[in-house]
């Protein structure tokens, strides 16, 4: 995929690059600089620290496919935009603190943890909005089957300076049999002139359209996985690292293939 | 080809198919009218298989086997369909990608192999062109932002996809347009052959136009009440069902 392996001072600028993690981090992309990221977990706990400088744009792919617990704390600034995709399916306890801290910075999250069996996940997502004019938007979708348990907690954090903040969180899970999945999205907001919305759902499978399915003779575990798969779909096709598209999708269906 | 007999039906506590009785054979095509909450979307859904429905006495057989001991997807297999009085939105789920899981599922129950892609393609321009589905819809997600007409029309497209034997149509012309309501009907006589059979289940003479049925059935309390040839639909849509009623209480 043309990506070469982070060097290790750390200083990012334009290209494609990937890493695992199995050691702390700090990497700061470059002014102006437009880079790839993809972070692999490695087993443990690892912190990375990610600095966008001015008018930087990374796009950053985080894959925990084994037990992880592994900080990614991002800060932004001025006119920088972090395009973000986190992928779960393994027993982890993953956090992402991304701070806006120059304006017009913008921070986007698509998410998604499929839990099976007896894995335990637990996802957060803060977003610190720490001064005016910045954008952020967090969606993060949650599968569990089996005896497995997710949660997920996201704080957007809107400081008493940062003014039209513009800022949108959306938590949607479904649990199958007798998993289940919690949901915790907050507010914290200090500013007066702000444009916040949160939204959780979880829900059951929908059985009106796995009747549906069935009615054209699909059986009802391919009619369970096909929904379960459209409902992850967008997060995947829409992945921030294009030239990672093929191995998310790999990684997802060996994982649905457990539900 | 169907044959049921004294089918009783419940959800819950409730009986709503209080013994039906109706025989289809290849190649007609039967109407069932009556007024809300007789029981005809009962009839549809304990023929395709819902589990919602308990039958709780009857028969019914299909081609010779006993429909009633077989899960949804294998009477559909067999070649049962149902077109959905609200057809389900499945978000992600493209048309394409779920009729192609639906067409070989079919073959492969019929001892064929799967298409392939191109012979797939050129099925599915062929068919939407029967109902003039909008070949955009087939790339998108099932039924999801569909406007009413095409979310039946999209019934029909699936019906000539599966070539089903038997087809039920489940209100399929409630809340279309005249034009819609021709092109959905239009759609399902051009399916019709010698072969194979339609039960369309209706609240309005006006469908009945296009589909000229061989048999008119009135459902009323979860029982055929009446039945009759193209005729009577004219004869209920003119004089409502009361004079059936009010027979059927005197009996």
């Amino acid at each position: 995929m043309g990506a070469q392996p982070l060097p290790a001072d750390s200083n990012v600028a334009s290209g494609v690059w990937w890493l695992v993690a199995s050691e702390d981090r700090n990497i700061v992309v470059s002014e102006g600089a437009n880079a790839t990221l993809a972070i692999f977990d490695a087993e443990g706990a690892v912190d990375v620290n990610i600095d966008i400088m001015a008018g930087a744009e990374l796009r950053l792919l985080h894959l925990v496919t084994s037990h992880s617990a592994a900080q990614i704390a991002i800060a932004v600034a001025e006119g920088g935009v972090c395009r973000a995709t986190e992928i779960v399916v393994a027993p982890s306890d993953t956090r992402v603190v991304a701070s806006l801290v120059g304006r017009d910075a913008r921070f986007e999250l698509g998410g998604a943890f499929i839990l099976t069996d007896e894995d335990n996940a637990s996802v957060t997502v803060d977003v610190n909005h720490m001064v005016a004019d910045c954008t952020s938007r967090t969606s993060y979708k949650g599968v569990a089957s089996g005896k497995a348990h997710g949660s997920f907690s996201g704080l957007v954090y809107v400081a008493p300076n940062a003014q039209h903040t513009d800022s949108e969180q959306l938590s949607r899970n479904i649990t199958i049999g007798d998993a289940r999945i919690e949901t915790l999205p907050q507010l914290e907001i200090y500013a007066d002139d702000v444009k916040c919305s949160h939204g959780a759902t979880v829900g059951q499978m929908d059985s009106d359209a796995v009747l549906y399915m069935r009615q054209r003779g699909l059986d009802l575990a391919t009619a369970k996985r096909l929904q379960i798969e459209g409902f992850v779909d967008d997060v995947i096709l829409h992945s921030s690292v294009e030239s990672c598209v093929e191995l998310v999708t790999e990684v997802v269906a060996e994982k649905l293939n457990r539900l | 080809m169907l044959k049921v007999e004294n089918l009783h039906a419940s959800v819950g506590d409730k009986e709503i198919l209080k013994g039906i009785n109706l025989e289809v054979k290849a190649g007609e095509v039967h109407a069932i009218m009556g007024p809300n909450g007789s029981g005809k979307s009962t009839l549809a859904s304990v023929l395709a298989g819902n589990e919602k429905f308990t039958v709780t006495a009857g028969s019914v057989e299909f081609e010779g086997e006993d429909l009633l001991k077989l899960p949804i997807e294998d009477r559909a297999r067999r070649g049962l369909f149902l077109g959905f009085q609200y057809p389900v939105e499945i978000p992600g789920v493209t048309m394409a990608n779920f009729m192609k899981i639906a067409v070989n599922e079919q073959r492969k129950h019929r001892g064929l192999e799967p298409l392939t892609a191109a012979e797939y393609l050129k099925m599915m321009r062929e068919k939407s062109a029967i109902v003039e589905l909008d070949s955009k819809l087939t790339s998108r997600a099932v039924n999801e932002g569909f406007s009413g007409g095409e979310k039946k029309k999209n019934e029909i497209f699936q019906m000539a996809m599966l070539e089903p034997k038997l087809a039920i149509l489940d209100e399929t012309d409630s809340g279309l347009d005249i034009d819609a309501l021709r092109i959905v009907a239009t759609g399902v006589t051009r399916l019709k052959r010698e072969d194979n059979a339609t039960v369309v289940i209706t609240h309005y003479q006006r469908l009945l136009d296009y589909i000229v049925p061989d048999y008119v059935h009135v459902l009323y309390k979860g029982r055929i009440i009446y039945t009759g040839d193209k005729t009577l639909a004219l004869k209920l849509e003119k004089e409502g069902y009361d004079w059936l009623i009010n027979d059927y209480r005197e009996e």
